[in-house]
């Protein structure tokens, strides 16, 4: 009998009864073939891999995380609570030690969900591995955190959501923006003025494989993580990279999703996107899982792979090679950049549009420059349909002062014109709408 | 006129029943060399006071093949699996002669890889050489496209007595666990079928013309002929008999817990608006775990013989037994002697229950009665944690649409139901535990031979539909044919239920409404790119277990 030698626990939700709309990829069958693969390699006979049912995420746990506009439930259904609710259960797996990893295969997704939340963007409405550390933050103290994201898109909703956070750490390894959607995730964004570096952007070019993807791996992001020493690595493990994937074009096999799993050891690994439902999903699911719990994974292979003919060119593994010798730069030395300043705060102005709802978005969002933390938010925001509302936010890491200006800016909010007002204040672990 | 008949580890029961009446009840002790006799013995004994004439079924739950198993009587099996790509194939094996071949069917049913035949003529050579009879064959997906593995087994059937094909031995996803269930299955074959030769030919001698069914894992029965391709769903039939006994003389129709309480252990069960639960994929043979279908039975160590010591000042139950208790003439205090002190059991020898416990209490510094007190309270408190943490296991079943989540269907038992040896000791203890009725049923002396008589057939037939392909299969029943692309679910709930009725009228079965239960039946939309090219239409439904009718009280 084949035993693990780590003790993983998978939170297998394929809510078999949501869509986004019955022919788009996030749909009801997504997750059909990867059960079906599980069930045949028989994965929880195997000993010391269980199956564990996702709990069901509170209000509270979301408004931790997120500023929701009008309010929780119009941009949060039960689908997407349960989601969070099964990454928060491997996070309890794990922190609470009954397991020594934990893998949540759940959907829907959401590492393009922002702080603020309108509606639904690139698929995700609530950010899961976000309402997950800030769980974990919240009932075990404010651990280091790294945040490897392998989706083959940028990780632009949880890039948003610790920007300005120095205790998180956060590695996109996507395709190249200028070739994918959202279209960000550049070396150039690297964090906010006080958490510079702590935001790490690794573009590769289209038809990057299983050489090019490892050395990027091996050469930017585990020294990297050596030097940061997170208590907790979490990985945002999205599957569309792969070479059959239909809306991207990289060239990643399962082989190299198991070995990708096996060099990075995430505490945590988390199910983002990935869409090739019948040629990818089941191997990959299976390679990453095996990989979590040490058991050997040599043998798994999609059927239909042929070696020679997703290979690199060599002008690609050169592109890859040189990206490798920069980018450590921007963690080990990141350069102070130019950023916009008012009365003490730190300024960004930006116009955020949510493909899939077809919602666009204008936000101000001011950072205080603050000497003892990191510093309020304040979060200024308006869409066609939801007038102008506002969001405050108090770190995890925060000060009495900033704590205080929450809550005097809170009580005055509706005098300020605003028609919707949440306050996230973690100091004092306050949620709550202005009423 | 129904007998049932049990074969346990140290007793065999009989039991005839007729119209909800017992007519006769026998017991002998069970000569596992010679099942057969003893088998005739019961029979014989029946028959003193029935009809030979008037019976019309004998239901048998025999320990032949787990026997045979457990004392490794097995005989050698030729295997040839064919996994393909994913976990290492060779952490399967069983038996010396397990050879892995090349080919390969993935999860939609499609053959990405061939089998080679100059791959297997040299291992089959070998087999043979070995002299080898029975084999297996067992391809990874095969439930989805067996044709890979007939055609292995066609090149070994000329050399074979028996071959065991992996898809006929369960419609479930599994291939580690089709492998041991295949193995196992072609290992009690010969051993199976000898038995069932002479078991025909011994009722025959007794002039008795009734249907032969043997009981299953799962809480019901299938015809002899077809015990006899799959013997290895004769294994573990024991709990289950035993549980149907229990609902064949107190009918249930909500949630309750079973326990049955041996010398040494106490089983569990849990039934589900009266329906037991199942293991989830199947039942453990060792350390391989198969795709044999059984009841979901959870034993405590803790029985009437459970040892009572003393440690560092703390008392403890169990698990461990030497020998039987003092009241029945035993050389160390157990769990009944401090049910005699106590009077709640009026059991042997109750001087010499007093005596042990005397011992126990004395190293402690308290009173005889105290001691009893304790022993037992700890015995309640032990019961209890075991079964919070048996019904905890069940209410967090993964489940997989936020439909179930959201109404968290949370098992809870209303009553109690309880047989074995201390049963009738046990009831005002446990009522007062747990504060729900407890109900130590009638007969329970003879509870599994009354199960086994009462159990009704079970069988469940799996349908799967991928239109855009155009694949319908019914693994059971060996169909792989083409279908049309707009066929519905709705039209593959109809046919699934046509079908395993048809199976059940072709074996003899009598199904009525509401006996068939259509476990699942979901339909996915199948997408490549923006279109919608087909439907994948998954439908499992099933004879549910139980009994054919209630003994009349």
């Amino acid at each position: 009998m084949l035993t693990a030698s780590s003790r993983l626990g998978i939170i297998f939700f394929p809510a078999y009864d949501w869509s986004i709309s019955p022919t788009h990829p996030e749909r009801e069958e997504r997750l059909l073939y990867t059960q079906d693969q599980f069930r045949e390699e028989g994965i929880f006979d195997i000993q010391g891999i269980d199956e564990y049912r996702p709990w069901i995420a509170q209000e509270e746990d979301i408004m931790r995380t997120h500023f929701c506009f009008p309010n929780v439930p119009t941009v949060c259904t039960n689908s997407h609570l349960i989601s969070a609710g099964g990454v928060i259960r491997g996070a309890q797996l794990v922190m609470d030690k009954e397991r020594d990893r934990a893998f949540a295969i759940v959907r829907p997704p959401g590492h393009h969900a922002m702080r603020t939340v309108h509606g639904s963007r690139g698929f995700c409405n609530i950010n899961i591995e976000a309402v997950m550390i800030e769980w974990i933050r919240e009932h075990y103290g404010n651990l280091r955190v790294a945040v490897v994201d392998t989706d083959c898109h940028h990780g632009d909703g949880t890039q948003d959501i610790y920007w300005h956070d120095p205790d998180v750490l956060f590695i996109s390894l996507h395709q190249d923006g200028r070739t994918l959607y959202p279209g960000t995730g550049f070396p150039a964004e690297f964090g906010g003025p006080k958490a510079l570096g702590r935001t790490i952007n690794i573009p590769m070019p289209p038809r990057t494989s299983d050489t090019g993807y490892l050395m990027t791996v091996e050469r930017i992001v585990l020294p990297i993580l050596e030097h940061f020493k997170p208590d907790i690595i979490i990985n945002s493990a999205g599957q569309d990279n792969h070479f059959s994937d239909p809306i991207t074009n990289m060239n990643f096999t399962a082989q190299g999703y198991a070995r990708l799993t096996k060099m990075l050891k995430p505490d945590i690994a988390v199910l983002e996107g990935g869409y090739a439902i019948k040629g990818a999903l089941p191997y990959v699911n299976l390679g990453i899982s095996l990989a979590m719990a040490g058991v050997d994974f040599s043998a798994v292979q999609e059927p239909e792979l042929d070696p020679e003919r997703i290979k690199e060119q060599k002008s690609t593994l050169d592109y890859l090679a040189a990206l490798c010798d920069q980018l450590p730069e921007v963690y080990f030395n990141p350069k102070q950049q130019d950023v916009e300043r008012e009365d003490g705060y730190f300024v960004r102005q930006r116009t955020i549009y949510y493909d899939t709802d077809d919602i666009t978005e204008t936000q101000v969002e001011r950072v205080k420059d603050c000497p003892h933390c990191p510093g309020i938010m304040v979060v200024e925001t308006e869409t066609t349909s939801t007038p102008k509302s506002l969001g405050l936010y108090v770190p995890v890491q925060g000060c009495d002062l900033c704590s205080q200006e929450a809550e005097a800016r809170f009580a005055r909010a509706f005098q300020d014109g605003f028609a919707h007002a949440q306050l996230s204040d973690r100091v004092e672990k306050r949620y709550e709408y202005a009423t | 006129m129904l007998i049932g008949i049990d074969v346990g580890g140290t007793h065999t029961d009989g039991a005839c029943i007729k119209d909800g009446h017992i007519q006769a009840i026998a017991k002998v002790p069970t000569d596992h060399d010679h099942l057969l006799d003893t088998i005739s013995q019961v029979l014989s004994e029946l028959l003193k006071s029935c009809d030979a004439s008037e019976i019309r079924t004998i239901n048998l739950s025999t320990t032949l093949s787990t026997n045979a198993i457990v004392t490794h009587r097995t005989e050698k099996v030729g295997m040839f699996v064919i996994p393909g790509p994913g976990i290492d194939a060779s952490s399967y094996a069983l038996g010396d002669q397990y050879h892995i071949l090349s080919g390969c069917i993935d999860h939609r049913g499609a053959a990405s890889a061939r089998i080679r035949e100059q791959q297997i003529q040299p291992l089959a050579t070998e087999c043979r050489h070995q002299g080898i009879q029975v084999y297996g064959v067992v391809g990874k997906f095969s439930t989805r496209n067996p044709e890979q593995e007939i055609s292995v087994a066609q090149f070994l059937e000329p050399q074979a007595d028996f071959v065991t094909q992996g898809h006929r031995v369960s419609e479930s996803l599994n291939f580690g666990r089709r492998i041991s269930t295949t193995y196992y299955n072609s290992a009690v074959w010969r051993t199976f079928n000898k038995f069932a030769d002479a078991q025909e030919q011994s009722i025959r001698d007794l002039n008795i013309q009734a249907d032969i069914n043997i009981v299953k894992a799962d809480g019901g029965t299938m015809p002899l002929k077809l015990a006899r391709e799959i013997p290895v769903q004769s294994i573990f039939s024991g709990p289950a008999a035993s549980v149907m006994g229990i609902l064949s003389t107190v009918p249930v129709d909500e949630d309750a817990l079973l326990l049955d309480i041996g010398g040494t252990t106490t089983d569990m069960t849990v039934l589900l608006n009266g329906i037991p639960l199942l293991e989830r994929d199947g039942i453990a043979i060792g350390q391989h775990p198969t795709l044999v279908r059984a009841l979901q039975v959870e034993s405590i160590g803790i029985g009437g013989d459970s040892l009572i010591s003393s440690q560092d000042g703390h008392l403890q139950v169990g698990p461990d037994r030497h020998g039987p208790c003092m009241a029945a003439g035993g050389s160390a205090p157990a769990l009944m002697d401090a049910m005699n002190v106590l009077g709640y059991a009026q059991f042997g020898d109750r001087e010499r229950s007093s005596a042990g416990i005397k011992e126990i209490a004395m190293t402690l510094g308290i009173s005889t009665r105290e001691c009893a007190e304790q022993i037992v309270s700890l015995t309640m408190s032990l019961l209890k944690e075991k079964i919070q943490a048996f019904l905890t296991t069940i209410n967090s079943r993964p489940v997989y649409t936020i439909q179930e989540i959201l109404e968290d269907r949370v098992v809870k038992p209303k009553r109690i139901l309880i047989i074995g040896g201390p049963a009738e000791a046990m009831v005002p203890l446990l009522e007062e535990e747990f504060d729900i009725p407890v109900i130590a049923p009638a007969y329970s002396q003879i509870v599994n031979a009354i199960g086994a008589a009462l159990t009704r057939p079970t069988q469940s037939l799996v349908l799967t539909v991928d239109t855009s392909r155009g694949r319908f299969t019914v693994p059971g029943l060996g169909i792989h044919k083409t279908i049309k692309r707009t066929y519905s679910l709705e039209e593959a709930v109809h046919d699934a239920t046509t079908m395993l009725r048809a199976e059940l009228d072709r074996q003899g079965i009598p199904a009525q409404d509401g006996d068939i239960q259509v476990i699942q039946a979901e339909a996915f939309n199948m997408v490549d790119g923006h279109y919608t090219i087909g439907r994948n239409i998954r439908v499992r439904c099933q004879m549910r277990p139980g009994v054919i009718t209630t003994l009349v009280p």
